[in-house]
């Protein structure tokens, strides 16, 4: 790879992450992996808060709860391989601001939006150019954004929305090898923290919106206890990856209650076994739709009342 | 139509009206210089724009520790300006650098070592070759600073885009603070192996190949091998402006400084059946850093009244006279104001920047580590004292700040 | 019916049905409902004329403490409903001269100036990014490049024909404006994707602000000419009547 001349770079011959020797040791590990705590439909609490960023136009910190094992590591530190992380974001939007010159006239706001991880976001080092993942994510957040704002309030100017992840979900359980699961379940739940923390700082920076719109996570997973795979997979709502030895599929949905309206649905992986109640009729992919939308119902709530707050508290002030 | 602007602003003309909003908006220069020098008959203290003492610093916190995926991290709010740093720690193998057994061969560097002990035998560092620490430190690139602008911390960076002038201006200015200060010592950087003793009869193979003389090696070998460096801990200190309203480098400093504060690394041994470096997980056995002081940086700006004066004396010398006589006439009344850690809006009406960067030693006793100064001519030595001065106050306060993270 | 109304509100909200009001500024309807659009306090303009039977509702960007049922007199007919805080024709903006040609005047609107802040006492209560000290003071510098700050800022021209209603054949644009000089003008029409249009063709519009050649603020002292106070010159503008 030919060295970044724009970026300091470490030893040209590379460096290798550190291997633990309880990693080393096959099947056994130091740390018993994380185990949920929440019941199926239990959210993890969200902390959000507007207009931290004055330089911006409208602005947004979100951080999810950790879960039970990362809280009790921090509080009595063992081991240093982290049972579990806990999403950590920052959200700026700037503008509405003038097209750039070569754009066509537009009679409507441009959206523009960026996601990009902090090197030291997860467990593996990030580089520092965006990748496939990462821009892969900014487009499911433009969609879903681009259904709950009113565009044509603000001809011929743009909307720039820009997203630095501090901290992001694991996509499996660390102890698992690293190809023991296909797909990386966790960056569902980091667009659906993307996706709230836009509509809050969207809000902040007064464009207008039709509502609200909130992310939620919702995944079938199978959980072990060294049964076989006879245990059909359960439904859960905003789920960590982390504390499931086997996700088999996910949906994130944006989501606006006032007009019960999906604006972004990405759904992966397989929803056909899904053991519901008895009685209850629908197909797997149906549940996990419902459940995505009850998990953004409940982020709804968080970013109506983070708005709220920060609007009671300007005006206040005044 | 709109009211008037005057206690904002004395020296409007008489044709504007304007609210100060507009009016900070329309002339920046004009609105920060009516706030420093009130008309003389109102009594008001010289205030900049943002209700700030000229040599006041902005409120100032600072939060290590709080990131799951780094040895050490902390975010540091100066004000309106945010910077978030996350220090992570990988192994650089000596076998993975291309030029690592031709040096250790030398042996050049060992030789050195025992004659500086002799000359000046130092307190802390009786251990540490300096020059070895350098070469480590510098020249196997152990640290790698990288800050980053391209988060949305203010309009005017594109996100996505290579790192801007500034970011790659900052980047560099804390990689050669860390290089000056020495701040990371380059033993906690190494990974050491103690190899075991070889038998006899292999001692004795080896002697027959090199045809040395038998007697004068055993009796070196026979106490102990030579210990190895067999790699290196290699720091990527990753910064994020989060928020950005004047003065990164005071505050990316100061979350690098905090963050290596927090850096535990994993103890790390050579794994002779592996052939690798293998760490412990416990927290029990990973360690600190020792870093060396507490560098602690402040920046400053000089804001002149008339930015121009200084140009045109020197461009257009008929200019000289006129303006030698207006300095006699302003007396009393400054032209120029030193503003401490600059917001923002007067970064941009600012020519003259300096940066000193003060530590204090257990008795109390200021070191400049560094002093910097660009820009324009107007902050001359007494100046440079009155720097020294605050920032060695800063130092205090930021000592406490960080102390308590 | 009124009482019903919340204080503030914030995006997705429902106010109140079509049958009972207008949907007005920071609301969208859905099915015979107003929702707010943006979080603020919610403002019911009553009717204004014969023509309009029901009161408007509408979400204030302006957040200031007591609720604005604003009283009929000051609403003056003519005012069109703001649906944004972009320039909009007949916006009066503030604006900086960037370059100067035969034909034209290119500017960099600096401040648009809002009839409601206008109205308001104290404009360093509006929340509005324009109007806001505060933000200001934080966003106006662009540390990084000072004369990118303009791609940031809304373009616009004053052709040479749109500079003042009398004599527009002899106009010189270099007698009208110089490069650095403040401009009160007046949005004739959005023009094409990067550039608004102005006119300063108004006794009240022109120059507001300008340095002399030697560097110092200029005072106006007639229509077409302002004055160095300290080296005593007058250079040429067309200049707005100050009051």
């Amino acid at each position: 790879m030919m060295a970044d001349r724009r970026r300091i770079n470490g030893p040209p011959g590379g460096t290798r992450p550190a291997v633990f020797a309880s990693n080393l040791q096959s099947g056994t590990s130091a740390t018993d992996r994380a185990q949920r705590q929440r019941q199926p439909s239990e959210l993890r609490k969200i902390f959000l808060k507007t207009g931290l960023i004055p330089t911006a136009s409208g602005s947004s910190y979100l951080e999810f709860e950790p879960s039970a094992s990362l809280a009790a590591a921090r509080a009595n530190p063992k081991s240093l391989i982290p049972p579990s992380s806990a999403l950590k974001l920052a959200c700026t939007v700037h503008g509405p601001k003038p097209l750039p010159r070569s754009a066509a006239f537009s009679p409507n706001l441009v959206l523009t939006t960026h996601i990009k991880y902090a090197p030291f976001a997860a467990r593996q080092r990030k580089g520092h150019i965006r990748d496939a993942s990462e821009r892969d994510l900014g487009v499911h957040l433009e969609t879903a954004l681009r259904g709950a704002i009113i565009a044509e309030r603000w001809p011929k100017s743009g909307l720039d929305i820009t997203i630095t992840i501090l901290e992001a979900e694991d996509d499996r359980w660390w102890g698992s090898a690293p190809d023991s699961h296909d797909a990386s379940w966790g960056m569902m739940n980091v667009l659906a923290g993307c996706i709230t923390a836009a509509s809050a700082a969207i809000a902040d920076a007064h464009i207008d919106c039709l509502d609200l719109v909130a992310g939620g996570v919702a995944a079938l997973v199978s959980d072990d206890s060294a049964s076989t795979s006879t245990v059909a997979p359960k439904l859960m709502l905003d789920t960590d990856p982390a504390e499931h030895r086997s996700i088999l599929s996910a949906c994130v949905v944006a989501y606006m209650p006032a007009r019960d309206e999906i604006t972004e649905l990405w759904l992966k992986g397989d929803s056909s076994k899904a053991s519901l109640e008895d009685g209850d009729d629908r197909t797997g992919h149906e549940a996990l739709i419902d459940g995505a939308v009850d998990a953004a119902r409940g982020a709804h709530a968080v970013l109506a009342e983070a708005v709220r707050e920060s609007l009671l508290k300007t005006v206040g002030q005044a | 139509m709109a009211p008037p602007a005057a206690t904002a602003a004395p020296s409007v003309p008489p044709s504007l009206s304007l609210p100060p909003s507009q009016f900070a908006r329309l002339q920046p220069h004009a609105y920060l210089l009516g706030h420093l020098s009130p008309p003389s008959a109102s009594n008001q203290p010289s205030i900049r724009a943002n209700g700030r003492a000229p040599s006041q610093f902005r409120v100032t916190s600072a939060n290590a520790g709080s990131l799951t995926h780094t040895n050490g991290s902390a975010v540091v709010r100066i004000g309106d300006t945010a910077a978030v740093c996350g220090v992570r720690a990988e192994l650089l193998h000596t076998e993975d650098i291309a030029s690592w057994s031709v040096s250790q061969a030398s042996g050049s560097n060992k030789r050195r070592r025992l004659a500086d002990l002799g000359e000046k035998p130092t307190e802390e560092d009786e251990d540490e070759d300096p020059e070895e620490d350098r070469a480590h430190i510098e020249d196997l690139n152990l640290l790698v600073p990288n800050l980053s602008l391209s988060t949305g911390c203010a309009p005017g960076f594109i996100p996505g885009a290579a790192p801007s002038a500034l970011a790659q201006s900052l980047s560099h200015q804390i990689l050669s603070l860390l290089h000056s200060t020495r701040l990371v010592r380059a033993d906690d950087l190494r990974v050491w192996y103690q190899p075991p003793n070889l038998g006899p009869e292999e001692l004795e193979r080896h002697n027959d190949e090199e045809q040395m003389d038998v007697d004068a090696e055993q009796s070196a070998t026979a106490e102990e091998k030579p210990r190895e460096i067999k790699a290196f801990w290699v720091l990527y200190i990753d910064i994020m402006i989060i928020s950005l309203a004047g003065n990164p480098f005071d505050a990316a400093w100061a979350a690098v400084l905090a963050a290596l504060r927090d850096t535990k690394l994993p103890k790390a041994w050579w794994d002779v059946d592996n052939e690798t470096i293998v760490c412990s997980d416990s927290v029990a056995d990973a360690r600190k850093l020792s870093l060396r002081g507490l560098p602690v940086a402040s920046s400053y700006g000089v804001f002149e009244a008339d930015a121009a004066a200084g140009w045109r004396a020197n461009v257009i010398p008929d200019a000289v006279e006129e303006n030698a006589q207006a300095q006699k006439d302003k007396k009393g009344s400054p032209e120029r104001w030193i503003l401490a850690d600059p917001d923002g809006y007067e970064e941009g009406l600012i020519q003259e920047r300096a940066c000193v960067v003060i530590d204090k030693e257990k008795d109390g006793k200021t070191t400049i580590v560094k002093m910097e100064k660009n820009g324009g001519w107007t902050v001359d030595t007494e100046d440079l004292r009155q720097l020294v001065e605050m920032s060695a106050r800063r130092w205090d306060e930021m000592k406490r700040i960080l102390e308590q993270c | 019916m009124a009482t019903s109304l919340p204080p503030v509100a914030i995006p997705g909200q429902r106010l109140g049905s079509i049958v009972a009001y207008s949907a007005g500024p920071g609301t969208h309807v859905q099915q015979s409902n107003i929702y707010a659009s943006i979080a603020g306090p919610v403002v019911v303009d009553p009717a204004q004329s014969k023509t309009q039977t029901k009161a408007t509702l509408r979400v204030s960007r302006i957040l200031s403490g007591t609720p604005q049922i604003s009283p009929a007199s000051s609403a003056p007919i003519k005012q069109k409903p703001r649906y944004n805080t972009l320039p909009a024709v007949d916006s009066i903006v503030l604006a900086r001269v960037t370059r100067v040609q035969k034909r034209q005047a290119t500017v960099s609107i600096l401040v648009v100036l809002d009839e409601t802040s206008a109205t308001t006492s104290d404009p360093s209560k509006l929340a509005s990014d324009n109007d806001n000290v505060a933000s200001i003071l934080t966003t106006a510098a662009n540390p990084e490049n000072h004369s990118s700050t303009d791609e940031l800022r809304f373009q616009a021209l004053i052709r040479k024909e749109d500079v003042r209603a009398v004599e527009k054949d002899r106009v010189v644009m270099d007698e009208m404006f110089r490069v650095g000089d403040i401009v009160r003008g007046s949005v004739l029409s959005l023009g094409d994707q990067s550039f608004y249009y102005l006119t300063t063709a108004r006794n009240d519009l022109g120059v507001v602000m300008a340095r002399s050649e030697a560097g110092n603020m200029m005072f106006p002292i007639s229509w077409k000419e302002m004055r160095d106070p300290v080296t005593g010159a007058g250079e040429q503008r067309k200049v707005a009547r100050p009051y």
